[in-house]
């Protein structure tokens, strides 16, 4: 009898456990299309060709988010411009090239570190080099690298990982056929990691597009006034997207911050999504392309 | 990095060498006042501690658990599809988790608490418990499936239901990755400036409860930085809060270390 209980009872325990284990697994699912579907319903009445394009406003209603979307592409390709070869030869180096030792785990935890540091710190960081030391002043460059330190060891990261895809078979047979290692990686590792590389990198340009707390004291909260709002300038203020969101609502003064804010949440929002949606399609495809699967 | 360390390090502690602020009035003292050579900083350390002691209460457990779900009884095609849906999770930037919380979670606060604002520690703290899901999620999920599976056959043989399994052998096995998981939630958490700075209030005073609003070492740095003059108490003491930020991510980092060592 009082075995009979006790296996009925673990068997309602474990229905009862799984169910709470499906509803809370399942709610993620519901947070995540709540959360885009609400941002779609404040965002969706203020999108219009004239928000998307025009420049933003300090005082007056009716400001658009074009110059702070294009600075945001800009910064974006500038940061992976420095980041990308830095991040993969390191990337090759840890993964093909160090032998265990002191100087390897010392990298590795430099690396560990630089990723667990708060962003906000970094921009500090960034404050004093580029800001106030090199009198730079706030600059779209000095945003970008402040990104690529902040950025590095996540991109490191994901390089190793897509070397580890590669079976080491790839290696032996390329070896074994003479050639050098560097030919090697050349040749055969690099093109069967690309995928996966490919991937990595894609999301975490998402991440660079949507970083803020970083760009606040390095890049600035404005378009460079007086210029072209579409401005290239290398050490002219840089206000992206993210920080304009952040922005308009902390600092601003414009009375219409609500719908400018909703706009931008909205827009951010689909471009997070086309990086995702992008990464998984690109990947997939050179996949299939170079394997012939 | 090392130049990064050394020169946060040289910021952070010119309030103490050439401010001549003791350290223990930085450390504990809740009176705020840069101007009056009083910068006490208990406030935002308080701050800080509190909203990710809330966001690790409730995000820690239910993250584990989406990830015991993920690892042992999702559906595989159910789980290549919250894969995604919990990276663009990830993607989200900050600023739009925190305008979520301004336009969406304070109001709701504010109408059904009758708090006055519905800024404060409570609508921090949930933000924040959303932010750090993925990482423990992701984290949680990959810590029980790295346990063998001969763990988990040889107690289904011996007849224990799937939660037992769950709960008496492999949470315990994947512990030291499950900290991992932890602790690196809580860095996240710590470390968040932004979606904090627009929900928490922004009052440099003790919170007298969950619903009053305070303030957290990111986001007085958030709130301050742009307007301290180089050179000022003010702009010496949020460099010092930077650096007890760069401190508490090594001592987090070192954790991990740790917990990783002792499991192998």
């Amino acid at each position: 009898m009082a075995t009979a209980n006790l296996a009925a009872r673990r068997r309602t325990v474990n229905n009862v456990m799984t169910g709470v284990l499906w509803a809370a697994a399942l709610s993620i699912i519901v947070l995540l299309a709540f959360f885009v579907g609400y941002i779609l319903y404040l965002g969706a009445p203020v999108i219009s060709w004239h928000f998307l394009t025009a420049p933003p406003s300090e005082l007056a209603a009716g400001g658009g988010i074009g110059p702070e979307i294009f600075n945001s592409f800009y910064i974006l390709i500038l940061t992976l411009i420095f980041t990308t070869p830095i991040a993969t030869a390191g990337g090759i180096y840890l993964q093909e090239y160090a032998r265990p030792g002191i100087f390897t785990s010392a990298v590795q935890f430099c690396a560990e570190s630089l990723a667990t540091i708060p962003s906000i710190v970094m921009g500090l960081f960034g404050l004093l080099v580029f800001v106030t030391l090199l009198h730079w002043h706030f600059t779209a460059l000095g945003g970008a690298l402040t990104l690529t330190i902040l950025n590095l060891p996540a991109l490191m990261r994901v390089t190793q990982e897509a070397l580890q895809t590669v079976p080491s078979t790839f290696r032996e047979g390329s070896m074994a056929l003479g050639a050098t290692k560097w030919q090697t990686i050349r040749r055969v590792v690099l093109p069967s990691a690309i995928a996966p590389l490919t991937t990595g990198i894609v999301l975490i340009a998402g991440r660079i597009f949507g970083e803020t707390a970083a760009l606040i004291f390095t890049a600035g909260v404005s378009v460079s006034a007086g210029r072209s709002a579409y401005d290239f300038g290398l050490f002219h203020q840089a206000e992206t997207l993210s920080v304009h969101l952040w922005y308009v609502h902390s600092e601003g003064l414009v009375p219409d911050a609500a719908q400018v804010g909703n706009g931008s949440a909205l827009v951010l929002l689909v471009m997070v999504l086309i990086f995702n949606i992008g990464a998984r399609l690109l990947g997939y495809a050179l996949h299939k392309r170079l394997t012939g699967k | 990095m090392a130049a990064l360390m050394l020169y946060l390090a040289y910021m952070g502690l010119q309030l103490f060498f050439i401010d001549h602020v003791n350290p223990l009035v930085f450390l504990f003292s809740p009176n705020f006042s840069p101007d009056a050579h009083h910068p006490g900083a208990l406030v935002f350390i308080l701050g800080s501690v509190f909203v990710t002691l809330f966001a690790l209460c409730v995000g820690g457990p239910f993250g584990v658990g989406v990830g015991v779900f993920l690892s042992q009884i999702a559906p595989p095609k159910l789980a290549t599809l919250m894969k995604p849906a919990i990276e663009i999770l990830v993607g989200i930037p900050s600023v739009v988790y925190g305008w979520l919380g301004l336009t969406l979670l304070a109001p709701l606060i504010r109408h059904s608490t009758g708090s006055l604002t519905g800024f404060g520690l409570l609508t921090a703290g949930i933000v924040l418990s959303i932010m750090i899901l993925p990482t423990v999620i992701s984290l949680s999920e990959d810590a029980l499936r790295a346990v063998h599976i001969s763990m988990k056959e040889g107690s289904m043989a011996l007849g224990a239901t799937r939660w037992q399994t769950i709960w008496s052998v492999m949470l315990p096995a994947a512990r030291s990755g499950l900290t991992v998981a932890v602790i690196l939630g809580i860095a996240r958490a710590i470390g968040e400036a932004l979606a904090v700075q627009m929900v928490i209030g922004n009052s440099a005073v003790l919170p007298k409860g969950l619903l009053a609003p305070t303030a957290a070492l990111t986001t007085e740095i958030v709130t301050d930085m742009g307007s301290a003059q180089e050179g000022t108490v003010l702009y010496h003491s949020l460099f010092s809060m930077a650096f007890l930020l760069l401190l508490i991510a090594m001592a987090l980092i070192l954790g991990v270390r740790l917990a990783v060592r002792r499991s192998s």
